[in-house]
């Protein structure tokens, strides 16, 4: 340990509200980006079956993969990785890690066929790999928030909304994707999408909304000191510069542009749009500060 | 059998002997503390005093650490101790996340306490066995209950503010301070049932 980690370390003990560093800085930035790359690549899987648009597909099963070398890179240990299938039961993150398995392989097998020509759409190894994908598709777009909620010292992240907000995530992710793509090939329309990243982008900031005031107003001493440095403390750079600035406010900038939207455009909305969810999800997870336990009663009780 | 330990803080001088013969017992590197002293000043000039609060794994009889652990490596072993097996352990750091008692460190690298001087001959005998990339806590120094002797803390505790027993035995020095002494844990809310309880100062 680098003197310079240590004495943090020892800087984060002394004080009360103890912020979590293992996920979200230093090499922890991998663990984000890779909740990150794998909800994209999830969201644009589905959007793209539901468009029918191959090239999604494959930018979908690039992304999988890249969200899975970032874990694997995250891991103290990555040689042990396979482990993580041993405890299916109660950990979330074995199931994401079964999750993408199984989306990885599905969308590898179906890409091959398809693009090889090894079969037609209603051969049995062709179904197979496409239920296979999809049962995984919908693990990755869902375990997400579940892995954070399940962290019990880690109060800011215990919102019964966070899962569906990282479901949102997922959805703005394929989309913004899909706008990119059509940005280059032009294989959909661009105003439905706009209207489709729209939709979703309120949904997410109103999810995200609701679980700001949630546990500014409701939540413990902990998830409110949480807030406060995400709005007005050590994170406020990332959440006003990342978040807001380059997510919302520029993506809405160009939307109001008076001309119609260019590929150019949908492009940089879509591109605005997935740096916005990074620098969300990385604030939310820096934010993260343990339970303070220096409290002691008096008496007994 | 029930392990579980009760600390009276009402005898607690904040010597820091329970971190030290902890470091001493399992040769823990540089950042990794199985157990530690919080300490905390209270009241206003001149009406102030100071309070200590040792902390270690409470060893929950349902332990959230043991709930996320993707690979089992954290699991429940006799007696009720919560151990890591660092053999299983992948270094997600799950566990960290889902302690109310951040009680957990990771173990990124090899590290020596006088750095570039290198280790000492004691670091080395100690902190070699640790391996890196995962994550350490304190296991009741199972090693030494399994030889019938106290955890390093409880042993090495100059003021006797640790005890240490068989929580499910009645009759145990533990459960009968904790009866008769009104013995609190931290973060019930967490619904844990830690097995680490306290006495009020």
């Amino acid at each position: 340990m680098s003197s310079q980690r240590y004495d943090q370390l020892i800087a984060d003990l002394r004080s009360d509200y103890r912020p979590q560093r293992e996920w979200g800085e230093g090499k922890g930035v991998l663990m984000v980006a890779g909740h990150f790359l794998v909800g994209v690549a999830g969201g644009t899987w589905l959007m793209s079956s539901i468009y029918d648009v191959p090239v999604g597909l494959t930018v979908a099963f690039a992304l999988g993969c890249l969200g899975a070398i970032a874990h694997l890179l995250f891991l103290g240990k990555p040689m042990r990785a396979f482990k993580m299938v041993r405890h299916l039961r109660t950990s979330w993150i074995s199931r994401g890690f079964v999750g993408l398995s199984m989306f990885l392989v599905g969308s590898g097998m179906w890409l091959a066929i398809y693009f090889l020509g090894l079969g037609g759409p209603w051969l049995p190894l062709t179904l197979f790999a496409k239920a296979l994908a999809a049962i995984g598709t919908v693990i990755i777009i869902g375990y997400m928030g579940f892995c954070y909620t399940a962290s019990k010292g880690i109060p800011f992240w215990q919102s019964p909304l966070h899962p569906a907000l990282y479901i949102a995530y997922a959805l703005r992710g394929g989309i913004a994707a899909l706008l990119v793509i059509s940005a280059v090939t032009g294989v959909l329309p661009g105003d439905w999408l706009l209207q489709l990243w729209i939709g979703i982008t309120t949904v997410v900031c109103l999810f995200f909304v609701l679980e700001l005031h949630g546990a500014a107003t409701g939540g413990n001493v902990a998830a409110r000191r949480s807030v406060h440095d995400m709005l007005a403390g050590r994170l406020a750079h990332l959440f006003y510069g990342g978040t807001l600035t380059i997510g919302l406010l520029v993506p809405l900038l160009l939307l109001v542009l008076p001309s119609a939207p260019s590929a150019t455009t949908m492009a940089l909305i879509g591109l605005t749009s997935a740096a916005s969810d990074f620098f969300m999800k990385l604030s939310t997870v820096r934010a993260g500060v343990y339970l303070p336990l220096r409290r002691i009663p008096q008496t007994a009780t | 059998m029930r392990w579980g330990m009760v600390i009276d803080l009402k005898r607690c001088i904040g010597c820091y002997g329970c971190q030290l013969s902890c470091k001493a017992e399992h040769g823990t590197p540089p950042g990794v503390f199985f157990a530690r002293l919080l300490k905390q000043e209270e009241g206003k000039y001149p009406s102030v005093r100071q309070m200590f609060l040792p902390v270690l794994c409470n060893h929950c009889t349902d332990a959230p650490c043991v709930e996320v652990c993707p690979t089992e490596a954290s699991h429940y072993c006799e007696g009720g101790i919560v151990d890591i097996d660092p053999d299983k352990c992948i270094g997600c750091r799950a566990c960290m996340m889902a302690c109310p008692y951040n009680n957990r460190y990771f173990n990124a690298e090899q590290s020596w306490y006088f750095g570039d001087a290198g280790p000492t001959p004691y670091e080395l005998a100690r902190t070699e066995r640790h391996q890196t990339g995962v994550v350490m806590k304190c296991n009741f120094c199972a090693p030494r209950l399994a030889e019938g002797k106290l955890p390093a803390c409880v042993a090495n505790c100059p003021t006797t503010a640790r005890h240490f027993g068989d929580l499910e035995d009645p009759n145990s020095n533990v459960s009968r301070l904790i009866k008769d002494r009104g013995g609190f844990t931290l973060h019930p809310e967490a619904g844990t049932s830690p097995n680490v309880y306290y006495l009020a100062p």
